[in-house]
């Protein structure tokens, strides 16, 4: 009977199996869905962590011991996100610099990529030893290591000229460079800068295995500036390739030529000319999928006392989702991870006694903050700022990041570790279990202009709408929310702009965006001056590639060239404090950072800063040694092994 | 559809007719007597009319309900790890990650799943309708471009496309075409509507071809109707049934381009409440196997909905379909 109405074509009995169908989806779904979390509910979700102060991280990780060999694979989020397509001249992203620093350049001094204050000390790199400064201050002489050469196809020893040609390519205007303020206290340098001259007079090479630096004024931290990537030797008959043109630009990223123990896979056969060089297949691209560095041939170990390069190749994988890249680290399938743990993955490893080991938190030297651009209203004015201070629940934004294992509270500009331990108490803007406070931030928004009416709240209609860039990743989408509540009560309601790259947007100035949650800065470093010259340097506001997104000492005549509008004319300055700062010497220095500190928080307050993170690595259960290394605030790639 | 004429055999053994009470249907009431046997479109439509409810005041009811505006965020609802709590007797579907509660945001984000399907199938209805029309009536090098611009649309990879476009919009404080197009809805519906509309174009042009070679059409024509009086008096009237149809079955495919979209963070806003949003919460975040809530609450109802708008469609166009078998 129920065949030959089937037959015929039954609707009732075909719509009653629809329905059947259907709902035996909806009951399978929720079934599974039940099923999945029923692991969570057997490990109970009230677990609570101990507070770990900073030093309890030793950075380092052991299971069994290391041997030559073996690949190391590198799950990273999202994108690489290079702020010059890996060109070292204008490189400024902390990650890439990991990989400049272990495995592919040899700048002038170096560190010995340990973790703690040890990872800090400066070493001799490729030149022989870290020099000690002549003539009262104004003079560094640095002698280079013989036997040091460059990976095909250059094929040759690295020599003084070859520094020299990095630092002029660095000063040049054309050449992208992203940092070169640190080095202007080089006789000649803004010559070069401003296109004047097209070599750095005050950089001689007496020989190729020597260069000097004549310098205008005595500068404490020099040797540490000449740790920097972008001062790491460049083949001029290569490097020559991609400069002088805006187009070139980053350009050389593609084919960097090593002078440490790795470099990309394809390169390979003698240098002939600009236009037989060709990309090497390890680098897909600032945009690509992957980077893959293997041995360089012309490296010789006895050259090189801190790397111990076990490793055979390194494959850097993008992966856009953050879960899927711990669940391959966790599997095996990766051996480590460039991205930020969930809070999930966090409290997986945290609740486990067999996976915690593989979870390594490190002190970070850095801090991640909200941004406010002292340009665009409502942020334009210091009570608005400072109401937004006292509101944001940063402990609700360190719970975003897993709670206290991933960092702990900011309340200032520049980690206390940096100030050896100074300002660790110092909290302008204390609220209640770090909550934030609507009585403290609305006492601030009565004193503002946008607050006409006393209201506590602002009333005004630059309060509505103001957009707020954020990023896809899972934390700020996580924040996000978090941050809209707390401003909304306030009166200020953000529009919030999830952006795959938020960098890039908050990089131009001309673009105009009053706030971001995406900021975060590590030190460039061991000395606050990396902070400060970097993030609230007037001088150094440019128009794409910025990083003083709070325009911080912006004038009216720069704004015009970098195309920011808004108030601009009256924007708080700090440049005077940091150029005092940067001459003193000794604790002095510390004193005077710290001040600066101070007065950043309370007389221009352009950030909320709400965590310094520790940087917390999984590592897959191939790893065998695992170190953290304190300079580039990553994976010391040169001393990690795994398995064969 | 008539009944057979009644008849008696006389003593002669004539047949004589009698007179014959014939019972005339309107196709409006054969439309709706085909549809009230169908119990699952009814019941769809009833499913339907409570989703639209739930759109319109689900969201300030249920925070009304329980307290929670949609955008507060709850420190109680994580744990110290920051992982979203569960279900409980306050917070009846959990929360989500940053500790909003779930049933709030899963009431406005039928608000927001149901306007943008209705509206980017209203926009994609319109411009459909439009093309299919003047390409099926007019023919010739009209309908050769129209038509051929459909395919193309209908070949690129529509994700794609709009993972692209919704990017760009979204750089820039100002966003794309000198602000014309803000990220956000507008982006979400202008994209949906662009990769849309050439499926309805085809088949509005296919019957505008079919029905352009009708008598009644000719008829119309001879009697020196002009283009525009037999498009909109002869041949839009006989396009609405399919209209009605498709575009049931359009607003759960443009639903579930959304919640694509926005699983993909290229959707409404993270602060917005949307079905796709709050399910991609589940993968970026890798919560799926420690807070199922997020994924069931939110899933459940964008398979409802989806059904729904399918299974009335489904009935619709058998109602209207008189050689559909019942």
């Amino acid at each position: 009977m129920l065949a030959k109405t089937l037959q015929k074509g039954d609707y009732r009995v075909r719509k009653i199996l629809r329905f059947a169908l259907a709902a035996g989806l909806v009951a399978a779904f929720v079934v599974f869905a039940a099923g999945c979390g029923s692991k969570k509910s057997s490990n109970g979700s009230t677990t609570t962590t101990s507070n770990s102060s900073n030093s309890a991280y030793p950075g380092t990780y052991a299971n069994g011991s290391s041997a030559k060999g073996g690949t190391y694979t590198i799950g990273w989020e999202a994108s690489f996100g290079f702020t010059d397509n890996f060109d070292p001249t204008g490189e400024y992203l902390g990650n890439a610099w990991g990989l400049y620093s272990n495995l592919m350049l040899r700048a002038l001094v170096g560190y010995k990529h340990l973790p703690g204050a040890a990872g800090n000390d400066l070493v001799g790199d490729l030149a022989t030893a870290v020099p000690t400064p002549t003539d009262n201050g104004l003079t560094y002489t640095y002698k280079l290591r013989s036997g040091v050469k460059y990976a095909p196809p250059v094929n040759r020893a690295v020599t003084s000229q070859d520094v020299a040609y990095a630092m002029n390519r660095l000063a040049s205007p054309n050449d992208g460079g992203e940092y070169p303020f640190y080095y202007t206290v080089i006789k000649g340098w803004d010559a070069v800068a401003s296109g004047k001259a097209t070599t750095v007079s005050g950089i001689s090479t007496p020989d190729s295995s020597t260069i000097v630096f004549h310098l205008t004024a005595p500068t404490g931290d020099f040797n540490r500036r000449m740790s920097m990537p972008a001062t790491a030797p460049i083949p001029p008959e290569v490097g020559k390739c991609f400069e002088g043109s805006k187009s070139a630009n980053g350009a050389y990223g593609r084919d960097v030529i090593s002078s440490g123990p790795y470099m990309f896979q394809g390169a390979s056969g003698k240098f002939t000319s600009c236009a037989a060089l060709k990309p090497f297949s390890g680098y897909a691209g600032a945009n690509g999928s992957h980077i893959i560095l293997v041995r360089n041939p012309n490296y010789d170990q006895s050259t090189d006392p801190y790397r111990k390069n076990y490793v055979d190749t390194f494959k850097f994988v993008v992966n856009s989702n953050a879960d899927d890249i711990f669940a391959k680290v966790q599997a095996g399938q990766y051996d480590d991870e460039v991205s930020a743990p969930t809070p999930k993955t966090i409290e997986q490893y945290a609740t486990s006694s067999t996976l915690k080991p593989r979870m390594i938190p490190n002190v970070g030297d850095r801090t991640n903050y909200i941004t406010m651009n002292l340009t665009q209203p409502p942020f334009d004015d210091l009570h608005v700022r400072k109401a937004m201070n006292y509101i944001i629940n940063k402990a609700a934004l360190q719970k975003a990041w897993g709670g206290p294992i991933p960092g702990s509270i900011a309340t200032h500009v520049v980690p206390p570790v940096l100030y050896n331990g100074g300002l660790s108490e110092y909290d302008p803007y204390a609220t209640p279990t770090e909550s934030g406070s609507v009585a403290k931030a609305a006492a601030e928004m009565k004193q503002s202009k946008y607050d006409p009416g006393h209201t506590g709240k602002c009333t005004a209609s630059v309060c509505k709408n103001v957009v707020m860039i954020s990023d896809v990743r899972s934390v700020d989408k996580t924040m996000a929310p978090i941050i809209e509540n707390d401003a909304a009560e306030i009166g200020i309601h953000l529009t919030i702009r999830s952006v795959n790259g938020a960098y890039p947007v908050i990089q131009k100035p001309g673009n105009n965006i009053p706030i971001s949650d995406r900021s975060s800065w590590g030190k460039d470093y061991a000395d606050p001056y990396t902070f400060f010259a970097e993030l609230f340097d007037g001088g150094a506001i440019i128009k794409e590639g910025n990083t003083n997104y709070s325009l911080v000492g912006i004038t009216p005549a720069m704004a015009k060239t970098v195309g920011a509008t808004g108030t601009v004319t009256n924007v708080p300055t700090v440049d005077p404090d940091i150029n005092a700062c940067a001459k003193a010497l000794g604790q002095a220095r510390i004193t005077c950072w710290e001040n600066l500190d101070k007065k950043l928080m309370t007389s221009v307050v352009p950030w909320v800063p709400y965590l310094w993170p520790n940087n917390v690595f999984i590592v897959g259960p191939q790893v065998t040694h695992w170190n953290y290394d304190q300079f580039t605030d990553g994976p010391a790639y040169s001393s990690v092994s795994v398995k064969q | 559809m008539t009944n057979p004429p009644d008849f008696e055999v006389t003593a002669g053994g004539a047949i004589a007719l009698q007179s014959i009470a014939v019972a005339r249907k309107t196709p409006r009431r054969l439309f709706w007597e085909r549809l009230r046997q169908d119990k699952a479109a009814l019941g769809s439509a009833v499913a339907i009319v409570l989703l639209v409810l739930i759109a319109i005041a689900g969201g300030p009811l249920s925070q009304w309900v329980t307290g929670h505006p949609q955008s507060q965020t709850y420190d109680s609802m994580t744990d110290a790890y920051g992982v979203p709590l569960g279900p409980n007797s306050h917070f009846w579907f959990g929360a989500d990650s940053s500790g909003r509660d779930l049933f709030v945001l899963t009431m406005y984000g039928a608000r927001t799943s149901l306007f943008v399907g209705v509206v980017a199938s209203g926009f994609a209805m319109l411009i459909g309708l439009v093309v299919g029309l003047t390409a099926g009536f007019f023919g010739g090098i009209v309908d050769t471009v129209l038509s051929r611009l459909g395919d193309i649309l209908l070949a690129v990879p529509q994700i794609l496309i709009a993972v692209g476009i919704v990017a760009a919009c979204g750089v820039s404080k100002s966003g794309c075409l000198h602000g014309l197009l803000q990220p956000g809805l507008t982006v979400v519906i202008v994209v949906i509507t662009l990769f849309s509309w050439s499926y309805i174009a085809r088949i509005v042009r296919g019957y505008t071809l079919s029905l352009r070679e009708k008598e009644f059409v000719e008829s119309a024509r001879a009697a020196g109707a002009s283009n525009f009086r037999i498009l909109w008096q002869e041949i839009l009237p006989n396009l609405m049934g399919p209209l009605i149809v498709y575009s049931t079955l359009l607003i759960p495919t443009n639903i579930l381009f959304e919640a694509a979209l926005s699983y993909l963070g290229l959707g409404v806003p993270v602060t917005e409440a949307s079905w796709g949003s709050l399910l991609s919460q589940v993968s970026s975040s890798g919560l799926y196997n420690v807070a199922w809530w997020l994924m069931l609450f939110p899933g459940m109802f964008l398979i409802i909905t989806t059904l729904a708008f399918n299974l009335l469609g489904d009935g619709l166009r058998d109602a209207f379909d008189v050689r559909s078998e019942r």
